[in-house]
């Protein structure tokens, strides 16, 4: 292979890989998705909770960024003595650091919604579930879209190290690479997808989010 | 009171959903399911053309779902996953270095007493089957370039003493403080010691010896690089390094759940001579293959070893 230059080598590579690398992509997107999906599903309620309750909110972003804090590789770790080695600790590690952003901009964002606006729902004889969902939610959508766009561009990298407790994924080639002899052209052919990957799905999130901006 | 009470009804219903998401397993990622068989895989080459031999014959074999923990740092890290219920079987065990390292005992330079000695302890104490050999014994050996071995005339272990002093070796980081058939035991056997010795991941070492940074290496016999940098092997005269036949472990109550499986894996016994494991290492070492596709390549070419039952 030393006969080939490093661009040559990843082109061979990825016609002899290719299927191998496709099915490391869409593990390492699921397990990345899962995990937001999981923390959207627990945050958003959480954040709409502690946005109507204002003194709560300083206390569950507190504790919220107090896991943000703990290193990726430490807080695998972690989680691996009580789940053990696998997927799932992957998916529970990236649910984690999903939170604070997604807990911080529903919160940011339901509070941002103009007070006068509320009244006037009010005024109108909404119910407060009305309100929610008719003029809280609808202002604050692209806000919290931000949240989980920023979530999962972070969950695709705590995801490629999530090869340490043998979730498979990107990771899986990238670490492949720095055990082969010549092995450049394996770890750029892991890391590169990862890169697009994260790219990507942010500039695809960035779209979505213009596209719920009500006032846009 | 009424809002709280619409609150936990709130936060019933997310931790209800993402329970149901978590018990359908995550559709779309194989192994976080009840009912699937969890193959554990170390970060070296071998071993993880042997997991996805197995998950490739299980696949083809049955109809069970196949995962694989890949990457695990040590033969131990991948008994712990078997013992504590975490993997069903683990790729590639050697019986030399889970008689000393999982099992605590001396070193038995007797092939076949050591290998029985280690089956039964495995099946009576740990409740895991051992399979016979796939074929070929992955042991240590010691590795110069051929200018070195023209240097000083090196043959056998024994002829580095004189130069051991002077000389910088690069050994596997595992091996540095293992019982038994570590280093410390190699100063004892062989009555020297070398000037400078660097642990390192296994997979550099014959990089480090080939472009001349390392003196000598401490490799595994299977590596591929060892043909293709013309490394000269030298022989372990005083027969220091016990026997490593190569074996797949299953748990017990795996083969048990799944009484399919036992003969599935059995179709591997014997079947991958040194010669093939070289060849396969070297693929996936050297010419920038997968070990996934290495090992798909060889069962197709082999029919999947269909009508040979042992």
């Amino acid at each position: 292979m030393a006969h080939l230059n490093l661009w040559e080598q990843l082109l061979y590579y990825y016609q002899h890989n290719g299927v191998y690398v496709l099915s490391q992509f869409s593990r390492h997107f699921l397990i990345s998705v899962y995990g937001v999906l999981i923390a959207a599903i627990v945050g958003i309620p959480i954040g709409i909770f502690i946005a109507h309750h204002g003194k709560l909110s300083g206390a569950v972003i507190g504790i919220a960024n107090v896991i943000q804090t703990i290193p990726s590789l430490a807080m695998l770790s972690i989680i691996m003595i009580g789940l053990g080695l696998g997927v799932n600790t992957v998916i529970v590690t990236v649910f984690l650091y999903a939170l604070l952003p997604i807990i911080k901009n529903t919160d940011t964002g339901m509070r941002n919604v103009n007070p006068s606006l509320l009244d006037a729902g009010k005024g109108m004889g909404m119910t407060r579930l009305q309100l929610l969902r008719l003029v809280e939610l609808p202002l604050s959508m692209s806000v919290i879209m931000a949240g989980l766009r920023n979530a999962l561009v972070l969950a695709i990298g705590i995801t490629a190290i999530g090869t340490f407790v043998g979730a498979g994924g990107l990771g899986d080639i990238i670490i492949r690479g720095t055990n082969a002899t010549n092995g450049s052209a394996i770890i750029l052919a892991g890391a590169l997808p990862t890169a697009l990957m994260a790219i990507i799905l942010d500039v695809a999130l960035a779209w979505v989010e213009k596209k719920v901006d009500p006032t846009a | 009171m009424k809002h709280i009470k619409r609150w936990l009804l709130m936060l019933g219903f997310s931790l209800v959903s993402v329970i149901g998401l978590a018990g359908c397993g995550f559709p779309g990622l194989s192994g976080s399911s009840s009912d699937t068989i969890r193959i554990a895989s170390q970060n070296t080459t071998e071993q993880q053309i042997m997991a996805y031999m197995l998950q490739d014959m299980i696949q083809h074999d049955s109809k069970l779902h196949t995962t694989i923990i890949n990457n695990l740092g040590s033969g131990t890290v991948s008994f712990n996953a078997l013992k504590n219920n975490q993997a069903d079987i683990s790729s590639i065990r050697f019986v030399g270095t889970d008689l000393t390292t999982i099992m605590g005992e001396n070193v038995d330079r007797n092939r076949t007493r050591a290998t029985n000695h280690v089956r039964e302890t495995f099946d009576k104490k740990y409740h895991m089957t051992y399979f016979p050999s796939y074929g070929f014994a992955d042991t240590y050996v010691w590795m110069v370039t051929q200018q070195t071995a023209k240097k000083y005339n090196l043959n056998t272990v024994s002829d580095m003493k004189k130069q051991a002093s002077k000389m910088s070796v690069g050994i596997d980081q595992i091996w540095l403080n293992r019982k038994g058939d570590g280093y410390d035991g190699f100063k004892q056997a062989y009555g020297f010691a070398f000037g400078q010795v660097h642990p390192m991941q296994i997979g550099l070492v014959y990089d480090a010896v080939a472009a001349g940074k390392m003196d000598a290496v401490l490799g595994y016999s299977t590596d591929g690089r060892i043909n293709s940098y013309h490394l000269k092997l030298l022989k372990d005269n005083k027969q220091y390094f016990p026997p490593y036949d190569a074996s797949a472990v299953a748990t017990n109550k795996v083969l048990k759940k799944h009484p399919e499986l036992k003969p599935i894996i059995a179709k591997l016994n014997g079947k991958i001579s040194l010669k093939t494991m070289q060849t396969l290492n070297y693929k996936v070492d050297n010419d920038l293959m997968e070990p996934e596709v290495v090992a798909k390549q060889y069962l197709e070419q082999h029919n999947y070893f269909e009508g040979s039952d042992d």
